[in-house]
């Protein structure tokens, strides 16, 4: 499903990948851990089509189109979806509107019916209750006065409306409470299926005992150091990202 | 050679041979450094011929259909309004002109504890006709007054032009709201000059849209003369194609305790330019005053100009005061971010727009002025029907 190939990249001038290679077949779930600065969400929004960083070298191939080409939108209508480690806040736009307005321009890519305001309301009532959120949240400005937990519940929320072939989840589990953590982790799990992959982004280990990766990697100054399965990912709780680059 | 100079030839007074004398401001007078006062010279402008209407308007430099109820029982200007009038007209470039052809002069009066609503609309003028009005509106002690000034939206192929200066007299616990939605023809030449003078506890509300016009001027100057008397004055200008949108405003908190805020944006796009400035004055003795101001402007092309300039002055230290002053384009986060969502870079950058003008209509307080608004906003939009169709769908 994607194929990243020595991927090189800077900000400002500054290397912050430097030939990153991963393969990410259909319905696995990947997570990528590394300590502050090792380039994780770097990786995560240049997938998406950030064009704050310039890419330096290598390419990354997503169901055989070659993704770098495209623009931030198209990537999306080609199934793929970022949850932000920072949400943004845009006052005067209503989420309902966002979200319809999303569902429905990813829908016509998709060849799909638009959807009217009833099946709308109905499909998102359904997610909503899914991820324990209040209606209200539907008529309130798009992460605008949200707390930290009640923003990544709207990530994962848009997430489940829009239904990406290829998710990347940029440290959703930063500034969760043991519950909201869970219903994050529940609703990720709930979208695991053998045609969508998950690439999940952490520093901790904890949203990891809910979201179980079949793969785990460290990255570490801008490369994939080691990689592993799920038990990687308890050795590194245990001994620290400096204890297992030592080895 | 003034394009007013046939007209005021036309007249005797002393204004009309001071205008004659004075000409139009030339960039180099600071308030009028940017307006393009050359193209109001290239018309001879010609008295205007007002028309025939049912409902409140101002035509051809006359109000007709006045209603009865609101008509003052004394029209004589009383020695205040005479001298405030005189000085507004001395105070500044297009004034006197204005004050020298000024053909009507209205007073309209809401007595002690009477509350009042009124629509005057502003109908367009026809080719190279200039139309000059002057209202006074006396509001008394607890009386309430809402004026809606709206304009005809026609079509227009030649130039025109309309002048109206408003003086409002608040008395004391007097409460004023002026809601103005220009959408104007696209030829059009507006003047608006609104002047507020205000007694204690009295409260003056403007809300001001500008959408039309080829150049619209707007001046407000609000006078907080009462103790605990305060204003709201919000505006919003999108300015498109080659129009110009000036707003010069002037709050003087002249006693203390007054309170002032004030929240102006503006969007620029195409090869519009709009000019904004807004001045605060806290005389020495106006101590335990408050006053914030935040002005927003959005530039959106790249032949666009935008003029922003708050100024404060303060002379007394016992006061609150805020500014700020944003000039630039969408934020590129909030567009990746939507755009990250599968909203085309033309959706994407219609919300942002939206959002942005928002914060001011949506504090519209007129109903039907803020949909009308609404709906002209989103027709502004590239792809603001996409907007308008959600609006429509799940708004409840």
């Amino acid at each position: 499903m994607l194929s990243i190939r020595n991927l090189h990249a800077t900000i400002n001038g500054t290397p912050i990948l430097k030939g990153i290679n991963l393969e990410i077949n259909p319905g696995e779930v990947h997570a990528v851990m590394g300590p502050n600065g090792a380039g994780k969400s770097t990786l995560a929004s240049i997938l998406a089509g950030r064009d704050d960083y310039e890419v330096t070298a290598g390419e990354v191939i997503y169901q055989g189109q070659n993704l770098l080409d495209l623009e931030p939108e198209e990537r999306a209508w080609a199934g793929l979806f970022l949850s932000f480690q920072y949400p943004v806040e845009i006052p005067g736009v209503k989420n309902i509107y966002l979200l319809k307005a999303a569902v429905n321009a990813i829908r016509e890519h998709r060849n799909l019916p638009e959807l009217k305001a009833a099946e709308f309301l109905k499909l998102v009532r359904e997610k909503l209750k899914v991820m324990q959120m209040d209606e209200a949240f539907l008529h309130r400005n798009v992460n605008e006065g949200f707390s930290g937990g009640e923003k990544k519940r709207n990530e994962i929320l848009q997430m489940q409306l829009l239904e990406p072939t290829l998710a990347l989840l940029d440290e959703t589990d930063s500034g969760l409470d043991v519950d909201a953590l869970r219903i994050v982790g529940e609703g990720i799990n709930r979208m695991r299926s053998p045609e969508r992959s998950v690439l999940l982004v952490t520093h901790y280990q904890r949203l990891l005992d809910t979201v179980k990766p079949d793969f785990v990697h460290v990255l570490a100054d801008g490369q994939i150091k080691l990689s592993g399965d799920f038990t990687l990912a308890q050795r590194l709780e245990k001994e620290g990202y400096e204890g297992i680059e030592a080895a | 050679m003034s394009g007013f100079d046939t007209l005021l030839t036309e007249q005797s007074s002393d204004l009309a041979r001071d205008a004659l004398a004075a000409g139009l401001p030339s960039s180099k007078v600071e308030s009028w450094k940017y307006v393009p006062t050359r193209a109001l010279n290239r018309t001879q402008w010609i008295e205007a011929t007002p028309r025939t209407a049912t409902e409140f308007s101002l035509t051809g430099g006359r109000f007709v259909a006045v209603p009865d109820a609101l008509r003052a029982k004394d029209a004589t200007l009383s020695a205040v309004e005479s001298a405030r009038l005189d000085h507004l007209y001395r105070a500044q470039g297009f004034a006197l002109t204005h004050g020298a052809l000024a053909h009507d002069c209205l007073v309209l009066e809401v007595g002690r504890g009477q509350q009042q609503t009124v629509t005057l609309k502003r109908l367009a003028n026809q080719a190279a006709e200039a139309g000059f009005a002057t209202l006074v509106i006396r509001v008394g002690a607890g009386a309430q007054l809402m004026v809606l000034e709206t304009f005809e939206d026609s079509q227009a192929m030649e130039s025109n032009l309309d002048s109206l200066c408003i003086l409002w007299m608040l008395e004391r616990d007097a409460n004023a709201t002026h809601i103005r939605y220009q959408a104007a023809n696209e030829r059009a030449h507006l003047f608006t000059s609104i002047d507020v003078q205000t007694r204690d506890n009295a409260h003056f509300t403007l809300q001001s849209i500008d959408f039309g016009g080829k150049l619209a001027r707007t001046d407000i100057q609000v006078t907080l003369g009462g103790r605990g008397a305060r204003t709201e004055l919000h505006g919003l200008a999108v300015t498109n194609g080659s129009q110009y949108h000036d707003t010069h405003l002037a709050v003087d908190h002249a006693v203390g305790d007054t309170q002032s805020a004030m929240a102006f944006r503006t969007m620029v796009d195409g090869k519009g330019e709009a000019t904004f400035n807004g001045r605060v004055l806290i005389q020495k003795d106006a101590q335990r005053s408050a006053t914030e101001q935040s002005v927003a402007n959005l530039l959106l092309s790249d032949t666009g100009r935008i003029n922003p300039k708050p100024e404060l002055e303060i002379y007394a230290d016992d006061v609150t005061a805020s500014h700020g002053c944003t000039v630039g384009n969408l934020n590129q986060t909030e567009l990746f971010y939507l755009r990250s969502r599968g909203l085309s870079e033309t959706d994407a950058k219609a919300f942002l727009q939206y959002a942005f003008a928002e914060k001011i209509v949506d504090e519209i307080t007129d109903a039907g002025i803020r949909e009308q608004v609404e709906l002209r906003l989103l027709g502004e939009l590239k792809h603001g029907e996409l907007i308008a169709e959600l609006k429509e769908s799940v708004d409840v």
